[in-house]
């Protein structure tokens, strides 16, 4: 009790208990791998918890990783993406859920490269399945995962916080010849050392139309028609920026990253209240069950999803006011077992034809050079789907609501922070 | 007793000493108990609770009471609902369990053990599931709903007559309301409702209420009079077993309810685990932790606490 007076850092305890958590996790991952060279690699962490636990910032110094990844196929390629977000084939493409197997496209990089995927679609929401890496993260330990993607602005903060392994770019040439050009030069990571975009999507409105006409309401064409709805039938975004984003445009405010302001977030939340007292929740891409379960009757929602994955009855507008534009991005976190293997997986998706593949599938804006020129060869209707290649009359309202600055984020998560209750 | 005086001097032997040190040694599990998982953890949770930092940047002990603050002015509805909620689900247990309980005790015969196994019986699947199950039974378009939207299958719905949905109107729904989300926990509490119950009735001696009877007492006055108050410990027990994790709990708010349902243990489960919130989630289970124990302390002394050992 006497060393009570000393300067007590709870992090440190809590530091080592996760490191020693984690290691456990780590260990029973590394027995389950079957390749021999990440074990080496790993047993040095392993073997000094404490050391790396008192010195404050964790020893991940970005080692210039570039030159030494060893060109050596490893698996199993551990990959977390969200749900509905790549091709699917036979009744897990019906049900819209992925299931070992189901993939073509990563069953034939599984072919080609005689190496195990374990694809999970584990990332429903960017901050919550982040949150579950990081203690990972912050402690310089391995996540678990080789690959995952993550929108914008939080990609953006790992990339910040050198969360991610650097991209040999030799070993990644569709991706450095196939980026579309309108997606170079990230702000946040212009020489894409870092990332490359998986997909681009919208944010626009979901309904259900035979809800909506069983109880004679006219279908939205506006983001301010689902106001018009019964609150609880109605689904906004837990990814706040999204949901801010589209009741800004609702409001008659331009809604953009650089120029918002304080009241005009006010003025946003002030919008949802009412229709959060009236039972409006908010969901990730769970938005899906809710399709299914015929839950909702409107709903903010993704480009894509409804489209590959919800009922018949199910369709999603682009609202008159405009849509919020993103792009979901590949990321190997700092530690990857299988970075190499990660590597092969982002040149593997820049194939033109693969990209193609998923797109038609996914109904999302493929990032990929000459995937509007493969698609038109497996599916000449997808090839003038808006959703895919979204025309010039909607690029022209589509907003970026993604890099806003630190005081504008914090005020947007204590908005949203009492708007859902938690 | 010569034989005594005479070894006196030479000190307890080991046996007298060990025999001493029993109570101590046979306690020791329980104190350890107490100390790993309560004391040990609360202390550290108030550190926390009065630290001000960030996860990347490590926490500092400020002493600040910054947190409580923060928690009190932006949680008390939230609080709130806990108290009413956990309260209402509390109600509604006893409400059921004593009926069940004392049916059990007194008419179960010898279908006792099998009508016991029956109460547990749902609790062989995970908590999760349970709830979860609800979330189908109640929905929309669930058992429960379905049929009186769809006039039990014999209507359609556009029927102009009866416009949308024969018995209730296409917008009801239970799922994602505070009443789905008190049903949750009322039937996820139950058997912690029903077991104490029973256990406190089933010790009911029966020539008790034959005495009662011979004095002529009707059957409501025997009840109130003395199978009430000797049940009271169970009735105690139950409700504390009920009350504390319902009030905590956010799994039936999560999966149940909306927003503006959520519970103390929702924005706890926020603040810990999705934001790294640690000061304003550890500030927030300290007020927690300390709202039960004095709730617990005004129950046993309304109750009477001699009734605990019952």
């Amino acid at each position: 009790m006497t060393d009570r007076n000393l300067p007590l850092n709870p992090d440190l305890s809590r530091r080592r208990f996760l490191q020693g958590s984690a290691m456990a996790g780590v260990a029973t991952f590394l027995a389950a791998c079957t390749g021999t060279k990440t074990g080496s690699s790993a047993a040095p962490t392993g073997a000094e918890p404490s050391t790396a636990a008192v010195s404050a910032p964790p020893s991940v110094e970005p080692s210039p990783s570039v030159a030494p990844t060893p060109k050596v196929v490893s698996g199993p390629l551990k990959f977390a993406n969200w749900p509905a977000y790549i091709d699917l084939a036979g009744a897990a493409g019906d049900a819209g859920e992925y299931k070992p197997g189901s993939s073509p496209s990563l069953e034939q990089f599984q072919k080609q490269h005689n190496v195990k995927v374990d694809y999970q679609e584990k990332i429903g929401e960017n901050a919550s399945f982040v949150e579950t890496i990081k203690p990972a993260l912050v402690g310089g330990l391995p996540t678990g995962w080789d690959l995952v993607v993550l929108t914008d602005w939080m990609a953006s903060k790992i990339v910040a916080n050198k969360w991610a392994e650097k991209i040999d770019q030799a070993n990644v040439p569709n991706c450095t010849a196939n980026l579309r050009d309108a997606l170079r030069n990230a702000s946040w990571d212009p020489g894409n050392d870092f990332h490359y975009p998986w997909q681009s999507g919208m944010t626009g409105i979901g309904y259900n139309a035979t809800a909506l006409k069983n109880n004679k309401i006219a279908v939205p064409t506006k983001i301010a028609d689902l106001w018009n709805m019964p609150p609880d039938k109605v689904t906004f975004l837990t990814e706040s920026r999204d949901t801010f984003g589209l009741v800004l445009l609702k409001l008659g405010v331009d809604a953009d990253e650089t120029t918002v302001t304080p009241d005009q977030l006010q003025q946003a939340a002030d919008a949802i209240q009412p229709l959060v007292d009236g039972g409006l929740r908010f969901t990730g891409n769970e938005y899906l069950q809710d399709f299914g379960q015929k839950k909702v009757w409107g709903a903010m929602v993704w480009s894509g999803d409804l489209a590959s994955s919800a009922g018949p009855d199910d369709h999603f507008v682009f609202p008159e006011e405009g849509t919020m534009i993103w792009t979901d991005n590949m990321l190997i976190p700092k530690g990857a077992a299988n970075k190499y293997t990660a590597e092969l997986m982002m040149n593997w998706v820049y194939d033109p034809k693969i990209a193609a593949q998923i797109a038609d599938y996914v109904f999302y804006v493929s990032p990929v050079k000459g995937a509007d020129v493969e698609i038109k060869k497996i599916d000449a209707e997808a090839a003038t789907n808006p959703l895919l290649f979204p025309p010039a009359d909607i690029v022209a309202k589509q907003h970026k609501f993604q890099a806003l600055s630190d005081a504008n984020e914090k005020i947007l998560n204590d908005l949203y922070s009492k708007l859902s209750g938690t | 007793m010569t034989a005594a005086a005479a070894r006196a001097p030479t000190g307890p032997t080991f046996r007298a000493r060990f025999g001493r040190a029993v109570p101590y040694l046979l306690l020791a599990p329980g104190l350890f108990w107490l100390l790993f998982f309560y004391v040990i953890p609360a202390i550290q949770m108030f550190t926390y609770s009065v630290s001000t930092g960030s996860l990347e940047t490590g926490f500092v002990m400020t002493f600040t009471s910054d947190a409580y603050g923060k928690a009190i002015d932006q949680f008390g509805k939230q609080f709130l609902n806990s108290v009413l909620f956990g309260g209402a689900a509390t109600i509604l247990t006893l409400a059921i369990g004593f009926p069940v309980a004392y049916t059990i005790a007194f008419r179960g015969g010898r279908y006792k053990n099998l009508i016991l196994f029956l109460v547990i019986a749902p609790f062989f699947t995970s908590f999760l599931i349970r709830t979860i199950s609800w979330k189908i039974l109640l929905g929309d378009e669930g058992p429960l709903l379905a049929p009186l939207r769809h006039g039990l299958g014999i209507f359609d719905n556009d029927l102009p007559i009866l416009g949308h949905g024969a018995v209730i109107d296409g917008r009801f729904s239970i799922l994602n309301t505070a009443v789905a989300q008190v049903a949750g926990l009322t039937y996820n509490f139950l058997p912690f409702m029903i077991l104490p119950l029973y256990v406190a009735l089933e010790k009911i001696d029966v020539r008790l209420l034959e005495a009662a009877e011979d004095l002529f007492a009707n059957r409501a006055a025997v009840f109130r009079r003395v199978t009430l108050p000797l049940a009271l410990p169970g009735v105690f027990a139950g409700s504390l077993l009920t009350f504390i994790p319902a009030m905590g709990d956010y799994i039936n708010a999560e999966l149940l309810g909306n927003p503006s349902t959520r519970m103390i243990g929702n924005v706890i489960q926020n603040r810990l685990l999705l934001q790294n919130d640690y000061p304003v989630g550890s500030a927030l289970s300290f007020m927690l932790m300390a709202g039960i124990i004095v709730a617990v302390a005004i129950y046993a002394r309304l109750l009477g606490t001699e009734q605990l050992t019952g």
